[in-house]
């Protein structure tokens, strides 16, 4: 009963991606299941056509830069907050939990209103500064995570030793919170990469993100390509996960263990 | 432990409480002021203070469509809690391998785009492959159809949504929870299928319903699946805002129509707090 359940879950989370796969690798330019033939046309129209390299580079770059945002604006809130634990610092990191909570497309209609204003509507830095704030809740937390596991030993010792802050910070400090950052930052990454609605309100029109030319696409008769690019996701997300489950114990990050 | 205040630390965090307040925070306000400003056909709008989008939200095309976002997120919520429930429990119990798998496998879903989810339920769901054309293999249907744009559809690609995410918010309490009690009714006679619903259930009543809450939040958010798997009438006050202020570039109505929502789910959220605080206390 259990282990049905399971499988069952299991199979209905992964089948839409089966025929997905299916179909990109299928010789046949509608969208057929189970293919008839194999071929690898479609992988090739994505990785080598100008337009849809494009969309990749740019999706790539608004997440890493995004991913950079997030984690930094993520440890200096945490950071603050572990150093000083003032009423001020809980703000800020109540309010970084903000974003998580709302509607995207709320976020995503204040965000462009305000571009416009700025003058920044349709551009690519609008839409990675947004990406950096808006996605900043799950690095918070997950960095919160560090700075609890920190014992207060450790840095008394150093303190006492006369480690300055910054000594502190960059000695003791970041190098035990390390994996909670770099998890942070690939899932920020990862996030960015996927997202559509926000990044479509703020520049969608002239930045077109990968998500963006797939929604695109599928609206307006699609090929093939279409399910290669999905497919280049799947992969490229799940890629990431794996390393990361290398570099930290996603278990205990997301529960079994006793520390909290 | 002493941890001194210094210039630095202050510096840092006027800097981080900056950037959210700036990106964040302001866009917020400034969404409410256009809210009350005019359309303009020729440009964004024109700077003025009146009730009209407002009043436009009452009438009731927009209000039948705020019903029926409110029924289908609820709707979906409810359904992806029920399912993720049970597997969430189930999970917790495997080994340390299997956890980790089935993470890995609910936090690529959580990351996944929507638009590639969608278009892969669209798939699945089409005449040519998928669901339909299985059915026809096996022989159960004569005729097959594409099974969307439909109802049905919307909801099962809402429910594929949100279930990696409820799934991740559950486990952290349900796989440290205290055996102990599920053991004790067992020992003391009662049928496991029974503990599910004398134990677990009330022991994580209020988990559940705050997690339903943020799930029905999320839903009214969703914009890909009612416009690739519904159809115009199961479409939801997301996918309205969105044409109003792309489509129409009537942003003051966009607008007011987003702050209908930002109310509404600050008030789900205030009484997802207040049920959590009240269990604490």
């Amino acid at each position: 009963m259990r282990n049905l359940y399971l499988w069952a879950i299991a199979l209905l989370l992964t089948a839409p991606f089966m025929v997905v796969l299916g179909v990109s690798v299928g010789a046949s330019k509608n969208i057929a299941f189970p293919p008839k033939a194999l071929s690898a046309a479609w992988y090739n129209e994505l990785l080598t056509e100008a337009e849809w390299l494009a969309s990749i580079g740019l999706s790539l770059l608004i997440a890493f830069i995004a991913g950079l945002i997030a984690t930094t604006l993520a440890l200096a809130i945490n950071y603050v907050l572990w150093c000083t634990g003032s009423g001020f610092a809980k703000a800020t990191f109540a309010l970084g939990l903000g974003p998580f909570m709302l509607p995207p497309i709320i976020l995503a209609l204040g965000a462009s209103l305000f571009w416009a204003e700025v003058g920044w509507y349709g551009r690519m830095e609008a839409t990675i500064v947004s990406h950096g704030v808006f996605f900043v809740t799950l690095p918070l937390v997950i960095i919160a995570r560090g700075f609890a596991s920190l014992t207060d030993e450790v840095i008394e010792a150093a303190q006492m030793m006369g480690a300055t802050s910054s000594q502190l910070f960059r000695t003791i400090v970041f190098p035990l919170i390390a994996p909670y950052v770099f998890t942070g930052f690939a899932l920020v990454a990862i996030i960015s990469v996927n997202e559509y609605l926000i990044a479509n309100m703020i520049s969608g029109f002239v930045v077109e993100t990968l998500p963006i030319k797939i929604f695109n696409n599928v609206r307006y008769g699609y090929s093939p390509v279409v399910a290669a690019a999905s497919m280049l996701f799947v992969v490229l997300t799940v890629t990431i996960l794996l390393i990361l489950s290398r570099v930290t114990d996603l278990v205990a990050l997301f529960g079994t263990s006793k520390d909290t | 432990m002493m941890r001194s205040a210094s210039y630095g630390s202050r510096l840092i965090g006027g800097l981080s409480f900056g950037v959210m307040a700036v990106f964040f925070v302001i866009p917020l306000i400034f969404m409410v002021i256009v809210s009350f400003y005019q359309p303009d056909p020729m440009g964004f709008y024109k700077v003025d203070f009146v009730w009209e989008n407002y009043r436009k939200f009452f009438s009731s095309f927009y209000y039948t469509v705020s019903l029926r976002s409110l029924y289908s997120s609820a709707l979906g919520a409810i359904l992806v809690v029920a399912f993720s429930f049970p597997l969430v429990l189930f999970v917790s119990d495997l080994s340390r391998r299997l956890q980790l798998f089935w993470i890995i496998l609910l936090l690529s879903l959580m990351c996944l785009s929507e638009v590639i989810i969608g278009f892969a339920w669209l798939i699945l769901m089409s005449e040519s492959a998928g669901i339909p054309r299985f059915l026809e293999w096996l022989g159960l249907w004569e005729n097959p159809r594409s099974l969307s744009p439909s109802f049905g559809a919307m909801m099962i690609g809402l429910v594929f949504l949100g279930f990696s995410i409820v799934s991740l918010i559950l486990y952290p309490s349900v796989s440290r929870r205290d055996r102990r009690l599920e053991e004790a009714a067992i020992t003391l006679g009662t049928p496991p299928a029974m503990v599910f619903f004398k134990v677990l259930l009330p022991t994580f009543r209020t988990s559940l319903l705050s997690v339903t809450l943020t799930m029905f939040v999320y839903l009214l958010g969703v914009f890909v699946m009612p416009t690739m798997l519904g159809r115009p009438k199961d479409w939801t006050m997301t996918v309205i805002i969105s044409d109003k202020a792309l489509g129409d570039a009537n942003l003051p109505l966009g607008a007011a129509l987003a702050v209908v929502m930002l109310l509404v789910t600050v008030l789900v959220l205030f009484v997802s707090a207040f049920l959590t605080r009240r269990r604490t206390a």
